[in-house]
């Protein structure tokens, strides 16, 4: 549809999200029956609302970085990144994937050099807590015995994730949720303790692993599409593929091993 | 199965419903309370899986369910967004809802004059005018064939109205649905939240004049909620759905079932939401008023 009168609807609609979004309100430049005070006020309910459901959407997803920002910084955090880096979707949860990289880049937050990799674990248990219910196709495992491994792909459940980090994430994460200790914690930031984990959900709930640098690197080669030939001859002869495959069956780790075409 | 669809066929009195929220879910659930039917935000349910999916199709086991959208922008000059329409459809798929609505509304837009469309994920007022009324239209249109059902649209409270409005409110709904074979989802609070943040001198009676001037039949379900604020407090009236229906409310209510019939009812609460006795005490005033017992 496009046409002189459908362009002056698009371009009335446009005026009204930017001022939503402005830094600033002002409702002066809307083409809105009400003016003067009662319009900003109708604008004001709605920008109210943006930030609200900003905060809101993104508390959810990264409960880790809220805690450590504290709740205060948090909500401007929120409304500042609901502006340098909208939703474009329609529903709240798919929105946050570039957070981590904002932060990253974001002067104010340097006091939280962790940050960045915090929020990269809460956003992979996001994920993971709303990816596809799976079962493991059983027989398919059967073709780790009678099928060349450069043939042969893992595939993961989905939502699984390996984060890398040169920072403690797990124990970070821990500390704000589960109760650990914040003396362990803050030996393990000054020490500058690297950790990486594994996020897979666990019946409903999306949880991690921790991962040694053998294991983190060899899972992410393989979500990387590498064929399991390959990715045991990066692994080296130190990593034991029988104990890593007892343990990710397990863990339910696992959705199909499956015999790449030729 | 749940009384709601086969409620009429059974003939059995008509009941009301509540918005089904993630602090009833078990006790509603495990309770099965007697309810018309239950509704549910589309968006809440559109990941892949997970533990919210699993009780959405618990709850269908018990009752019929209505899929309430909040994110489509039906009125977006912008257009759909078809990663929302494919969800939406996938999940009418999976639950075989009793009825699928959204609001007479836009949330997209492009940002800059070169940008791709951003969700302001907000129901953002649309104007009265023929252009709008053709982008609602061909946008329902879009959704109505690609879910092969009849869409209901809902009337929106808005804090901002244009200056150019040339169509009055009922009868854009009566084009709409004219043109589009949609039905309409009568939200009577925004209608009492609008007439008061106009400054209506008779509230009630501005909305009832608004219902009469609906086409008959057009209304095929209701919504009711609370709102905050006063007008005598000098500021604007905010739907928040978060607190009890008001009188006057529940007054424009009774005019819409002397008016359309005991069309499909749901108590809405979204903020600060109430034990699951407060929603169920409201339903059941309803429910009152639809079996002609108010």
């Amino acid at each position: 549809m496009t046409g002189p009168s459908w362009q002056a609807e698009a371009e009335r609609q446009r005026l009204l999200v930017e001022g939503i979004l402005a830094p600033r309100a002002d409702a002066a430049s809307l083409p809105t029956r009400e003016s003067g005070a009662r319009a900003l006020r109708g604008l004001q309910a709605y920008r109210v609302n943006a930030g609200a459901s900003a905060e809101r959407a993104l508390a959810a997803a990264f409960p880790t970085v809220q805690q450590l920002v504290g709740t205060e910084n948090f909500e401007h955090l929120a409304q500042d990144y609901w502006r340098a880096d909208p939703p474009t979707r329609g529903d709240l949860a798919e929105w946050g994937a570039g957070l981590a990289t904002w932060l990253a880049a974001h002067e104010q937050l340097q006091a939280w050099p962790y940050l960045c990799d915090a929020a990269r674990l809460d956003w992979a248990l996001h994920r993971c807590e709303r990816s596809a219910d799976h079962a493991l196709n059983a027989e398919s495992v059967a073709r780790l015995g009678d099928t060349d491994p450069s043939r042969l792909a893992v595939v993961f459940a989905p939502g699984l994730a390996v984060i890398e980090s040169r920072w403690p994430i797990a124990a970070i994460h821990r500390a704000h949720h589960d109760g650990a200790s914040f003396d362990e914690l803050r030996a393990a930031i000054d020490a500058q303790r690297g950790e990486s984990v594994i996020v897979f959900r666990r019946g409903w709930k999306a949880v991690f692993a921790d991962a040694d640098p053998a294991t983190a690197s060899w899972t992410r080669h393989l979500l990387e599409g590498c064929d399991l030939g390959t990715a045991i001859a990066q692994a080296g002869d130190g990593f034991d593929f029988t104990a890593w495959l007892t343990h990710a069956l397990a863990s339910n780790w696992l959705k199909e091993i499956r015999v790449l075409a030729d | 199965m749940g009384e709601g669809r086969s409620a009429d066929i059974l003939g059995q009195p008509p009941r009301a419903g509540i918005g089904l929220r993630h602090p009833h879910y078990a006790e509603v659930i495990e309770g099965t309370p007697p309810l018309g039917f239950v509704e549910v935000h589309s968006e809440n349910f559109f990941a892949d899986g997970g533990a919210a999916l699993a009780v959405l199709h618990d709850a269908r086991e018990r009752y019929a369910v209505s899929l309430h959208g909040v994110g489509l922008g039906l009125g977006s000059a912008a257009g759909l967004d078809p990663w929302h329409l494919e969800r939406l459809a996938a999940l009418v798929d999976r639950i075989d809802p009793v009825r699928v609505s959204d609001h007479a509304c836009f949330s997209r837009a492009p940002r800059g004059r070169s940008a791709g469309a951003v969700h302001a994920n907000d129901l953002l007022p649309i104007a009265f005018t023929p252009a709008s009324l053709d982008i609602l239209c061909a946008n329902v249109s879009r959704v109505q064939d690609r879910l092969k059902r009849p869409l209901l649209v809902e009337n929106l409270s808005a804090y901002l109205s244009f200056a150019d409005d040339s169509i009055p409110e009922p009868q854009f709904f009566a084009e709409l649905a004219q043109r589009t074979g949609c039905a309409m989802l009568l939200d009577v609070n925004n209608l009492v939240v609008n007439a008061l943040n106009i400054g209506e001198p008779d509230p009630v009676s501005a909305c009832t004049a608004f219902i009469d001037a609906l086409p008959g039949g057009i209304a095929q379900e209701i919504h009711l909620a609370g709102y905050s604020g006063s007008r005598e407090a000098g500021d604007i009236v905010i739907d928040d759905h978060g607190s009890l229906v008001k009188p006057e409310v529940w007054r424009v209510y009774e005019h819409a079932i002397a008016r359309f019939g005991a069309v499909p009812t749901l108590i809405e609460w979204d903020t600060d939401i109430p034990s699951l006795d407060v929603l169920l005490g409201e339903a059941e005033r309803a429910t009152a008023v639809m079996q002609g017992r108010a």
